[in-house]
């Protein structure tokens, strides 16, 4: 199968499957709204009956330094529930994992909420462990790749004569260690697909799939990862330029702009189940 | 002593003249004489070596009704020497910025008086000691020394001293320092204190976070370099000579009524120079609103024209123009505003890489400082040059005491810079990078102007330190950078917009024009602003700058409750006692209702405001916030409050209930700690309120979507 292919059956899985990403959507809201409720309320009490609130900006300095004089202390334990929100929606996440990539691979099986489910707890503990393991994967890519990349390069930064090659230098670097994360990321999720295509109940062997797979079409494999990524970037640009319309000082705007915002959350989303569905096909047209 | 009684002559008898007189008055008493001190130096650089070699002969005539036994001499660079100097035992104390303030093995910096004598040969050398002015916890300190005259110096009496003095370049700490074959060269050489009359030298040691202070002097400078080097420099260059065989030039500078001297020097830089024609960058009209704003002859607000010189390094050859634009509007403005430059010549140098020089500024120099990737957004490097150009008003010219108050030329040049930046060229974004690229290329950040991040600094600043604190007496850096810099701007912005525009335009010039080539305190500049005031504004200073107490006023309730046309209740009418049950009071409402037009009585509604004083500082003289209240037919009512109790209570009989209430409308405090509660209106959500909402829902999505993404 072509990467294009790949890409195309992938969407056309997914567009079919609506109700994943509206899954998924409101576990993303209903979480969110728990990390942002203290600073939705702050944001209420501060300004919902206060003149200000009909001139405040986003980022607007005047009030954010109020805020943090006023609530400056609040601040880490604030940070500290974000934060934890963030692990639970996190370990939710390994927990839908099974439900998502489950139920975009069974093609023609329904995605009500209790397959979905049904997924998520058949392969709860071996996404556990892939997860584990893709933990092992990012220490050895940011601990030891990177770091060594580090090592190598930092002489010539040094030593520069003008600020060029430093800068060209952190930019390599940067985009070394995004394109060794994009590895991970799709070592992990043709893994994680494994499991699932394969029946594999164990989780090093749905690796070793995984990497046989990968070893023998690797690049076009990468540009199947590669190419979603620059949708998504390609989404975000058009997300942003749009936005940036609904500036105007008009109620329409404002709610114009909110549901745009959610759009966009939805459209993140979907891309997620995309990357997930497309490299399911590729895996699937090509047995290992 | 001739020149300070005239000054002072000249402004006692121009108090009793019309303002335009008092001002023209004051100016022509600030004019210089010559200073009380004089250099001539010839330095060498050794670039290999990174060492300087010089020569200095340094002639001080005593100004002062004491006799002078010694002098006290900076050796600044000797804060580099080793981890016991005052300088580095505070960067490495430091809470805030902590790490690198400590030169890396083989690279410290040091300075050495080897030889020191009196122009008749008498060797101070033996009488040469380290001292400590500021105190003996800064044991280990050999930023100041003190030599012995042979007699004192009488008043009115010069003693001539000539030295020798040998530096090693320190890997840069701070300011001065070199980076391969790059350097700058700042604080360099040997150079007295500041002798006051009866209080003797005030030379301190270097401070982590002080600049500095000296006498203004006339400079004679020989700077000898490797031929190939491009070299930049104070003052005006005199002279230059090339000594081809040992492959050196040297060149000189002059420059006279100044207080510092520093230079860089790189093979690699551009040298360009273009002129300030100030009748190309002043309209006829500008000049004539300035005199009129200043009540001031035109002849008085004309602005001369000034050599520019910039250096800067080849990759930052395409912000050429930015550099130049940024300094001729910074000439123009500081020139209208606060006085003519009087120096012929400016020198702009784009920071020799690595060397940690950049943002700083000295007489007739300044460094600026850029990168190679700039977005034209966010007024970098404009604000910079701006700044750094400024502070040849504010500590160049009216030359106050860095180590004791700062704020009085951080503050100020601060305040001036963000004026000159809205005037020239609007608001700006955060100069934010990622990777060596400004974040506004990806991103839509919000535009805006200096003063708003001043205030929101000067708001959570307050409860570290005061602002007049001396430099090495903050919190930590943080504090002594939020409180000089920007809550000093904050207050006289707010002080600006107590007194209005015109009262506030003469109380700069005049203040600045009164002590120009002078070393002004915090007194005469509350002198200058009660005078032209007219009134008593200590209060504003003592509060605002001496204390540390927050500013808050606010609107605690506005509510409009209906006025009953009968309260309830018992009472005695001709005679007769009736009780007004509710009922009965109703019934009297829905009769009156009823009444033909004209023959109803009007429904009135009680509107109370309650003003709360959130803050411990409070508003003193005859100061005063404004409230206003709007009402739902389009009146509005205005009243004063004096702001002493902890609260007060306004009372309003309309015949339409309240919008909202408002302390200070005009924004005039703005150093009060909370704008958000200075109004209060209905209730409900607004409109800008929820798209911030929905953007902090958005941001908080955005993340965890991201954080799953790793799962």
């Amino acid at each position: 199968m072509s990467v294009l292919k790949a890409i195309a059956k992938g969407m056309g899985t997914t567009l079919r499957k609506p109700r994943l990403v509206v899954i998924l959507y409101v576990f993303n809201l209903v979480f969110a709204v728990a990390a942002a409720a203290p600073f939705l309320l702050l944001v209420h009490q501060e300004l919902g009956h206060s003149l200000a609130g009909s001139n405040v900006r986003p980022a607007d300095v005047t009030w954010l330094g109020e805020a943090a004089l006023k609530y400056g202390n609040a601040l880490m334990p604030l940070l500290g529930l974000v934060l934890t929100v963030g692990f639970l929606y996190l370990a939710l996440q390994v927990f839908f994992n099974g439900g998502v990539v489950g139920r975009l691979l069974d093609r023609e099986g329904r995605t009500t909420l209790e397959p979905f489910f049904a997924d998520c707890g058949r392969y709860f503990w071996r996404y556990v462990r892939i997860f584990l393991i893709s933990l092992i994967f990012l220490f050895l890519t940011f601990g030891v790749l990177l770091k060594l990349l580090s090592a190598l390069i930092r002489p010539a930064s040094e030593s520069a004569v003008t600020e060029w090659l430093p800068l060209i230098l952190s930019n390599l670097h940067f985009l070394v260690a995004l394109l060794l994360l994009s590895i991970v990321h799709m070592i992990v999720d043709y893994a994680r697909i494994a499991v699932v295509a394969d029946g594999e109940a164990k989780v090093l062997r749905a690796l070793r799939h995984a990497l046989k797979f990968l070893g023998k079409r690797f690049f076009r494999a990468w540009a199947i990862y590669l190419l979603l990524v620059l949708l998504t970037l390609v989404g975000t640009v058009v997300f942003y330029a749009v936005l940036g319309r609904f500036a105007a000082p008009a109620v329409a705007g404002t709610v114009a702009g909110l549901v745009w915002m959610q759009i966009y959350v939805l459209f993140r989303i979907w891309m997620r189940t995309v990357f997930v569905s497309a490299q399911a096909e590729y895996y699937r047209s090509h047995p290992y | 002593m001739k020149n300070r009684a005239l000054a002072a002559f000249l402004v006692c008898a121009a108090l009793s003249l019309p303002p335009g007189a008092a001002l023209l008055a004051q100016e022509q008493a600030a004019a210089p004489g010559a200073p009380g001190l004089r250099y001539e130096i010839w330095v060498e650089l050794d670039a290999a070596g990174k060492m300087l070699l010089g020569k200095e002969e340094i002639v001080w005539t005593n100004p002062t009704r004491d006799a002078v036994p010694d002098m006290l001499l900076h050796l600044y660079w000797n804060a580099f020497k080793n981890e016991d100097s005052v300088f580095i035992r505070e960067s490495l104390a430091e809470t805030m910025f902590q790490g690198g303030a400590s030169p890396d093995d083989g690279e410290w910096g040091w300075i050495d008086i080897t030889d020191i004598r009196l122009a008749d040969g008498s060797d101070l050398k033996p009488t040469l000691q380290f001292v400590l002015p500021d105190g003996p916890e800064t044991a280990g300190d050999q930023t100041v020394a003190r030599i012995l005259f042979p007699a004192p110096v009488q008043p009115g009496e010069s003693v001539h001293v000539r030295l020798e003095f040998r530096s090693k370049v320190p890997r840069t700490v701070a300011r001065s320092g070199y980076y391969r074959n790059s350097f700058f060269i700042a604080q360099w050489f040997p150079k007295p204190g500041v002798y006051e009359e009866g209080q003797g030298w005030n030379c301190h040691a270097y401070h982590m976070n002080s600049e500095f202070f000296a006498d203004f002097a006339d400079f004679v400078v020989h700077i000898t370099v490797p031929k190939g080097y491009v070299v930049g420099s104070s003052g005006k260059q005199t002279g230059a000579h090339v000594d081809e065989s040992a492959g050196k030039k040297t060149l000189t500078f002059s420059q006279a009524m100044v207080h510092d001297f520093a230079w860089m020097a790189d093979p690699r830089y551009l040298l360009i120079e273009r002129e300030f024609i100030a009748d190309r960058e002043v309209t006829a009209q500008e000049y004539q609103e300035t005199a009129d704003l200043l009540g001031l002859p035109l002849e008085e607000v004309r602005l001369p024209n000034v050599k520019m010189t910039l250096l800067i390094a080849p990759e930052h050859k395409g912000q050429i123009d930015r550099h130049f634009k940024a300094l001729r509007a910074a000439l123009k403005y500081y020139g209208l505003w606060y006085g003519p430059y009087p120096y012929e010549t400016v020198t702009m140098v784009d920071p020799p890489y690595r060397t940690g020089s950049g943002g700083m500024e000295y007489p007739t120099l300044f460094t600026a400082g850029t990168g190679v990737l700039r977005s034209r957004k966010a007024l970098s490097p404009e604000g910079v040059i701006v700044h750094e150009f400024g502070h040849g008003y504010w500590y160049g010219l009216a030359a106050n005491n860095e180590f004791e108050a700062a704020w009085l030329d951080e503050g100020f040049n601060t305040y001036s810079t963000g004026r000159v930046l809205a005037r020239a060229y609007g608001a700006g974004v955060l100069s934010l990078n990622f990777k060596g690229f400004p974040v506004e290329w990806f991103l839509r950040l919000p535009m805006i102007f200096d003063f708003e991040t001043d205030r929101a600094a000067a708001i959570n600043t307050v409860r570290y330190d005061p602002v007049t604190a001396w430099s090495w007496k903050f919190y930590n850096r943080g504090s002594y950078g939020a409180n000089v810099y920007m809550r000093a701007a904050t207050l006289l912005r707010t002080l600006e917009g107590y007194l209005g525009e015109p009262a506030w335009s003469r109380i700069m010039r005049t203040y600045h024009m009164r002590y120009r080539f002078r070393h002004p305190a915090k007194a005469d500049f509350v002198g200058v602003v009660n005078e032209i005031a007219g009134k008593d504004m200590t209060w504003f200073f003592d509060t605002l700058l001496d204390g540390t107490e927050a500013f808050d006023y606010g609107v605690a309730v506005v509510s409009s409750v209906k006025v009953p046309v009968r309260r309830r209740g018992v009472y005695d009418t001709n005679g007769t006692r009736e009780e007004w049950t509710q009922k009965k009071i109703e019934a009297l409402e829905t009769s009156q209702a009823k009444a033909p037009v004209g023959g109803a009585a009007k429904t009135s509604y009680l509107t109370t405001v309650v003003l709360r004083r959130y803050g411990e500082a409070r508003l003193g003289g005859d100061a005063k916030v404004q409230v206003l209240v709007r009402f739902k037919d389009g009146s509005s009512e205005t009243r004063a409050w004096d702001g002493q109790a902890r609260w007060a209570r306004l009372e309003f009989i309309k015949s339409v209930e309240a919008e909202s209430a408002q302390i200070d409308p005009e924004n005039i405090w703005l150093i009060d700690a909370n704008l958000a509660n200075n109004s209060r209106g209905a209730d409900g959500l607004r409109r800008n309120v929820v798209k911030l909402m929905s953007q902090l829902l958005f941001t908080v999505q955005s993340f965890l979507h991201f954080i799953g993404s790793w799962s």
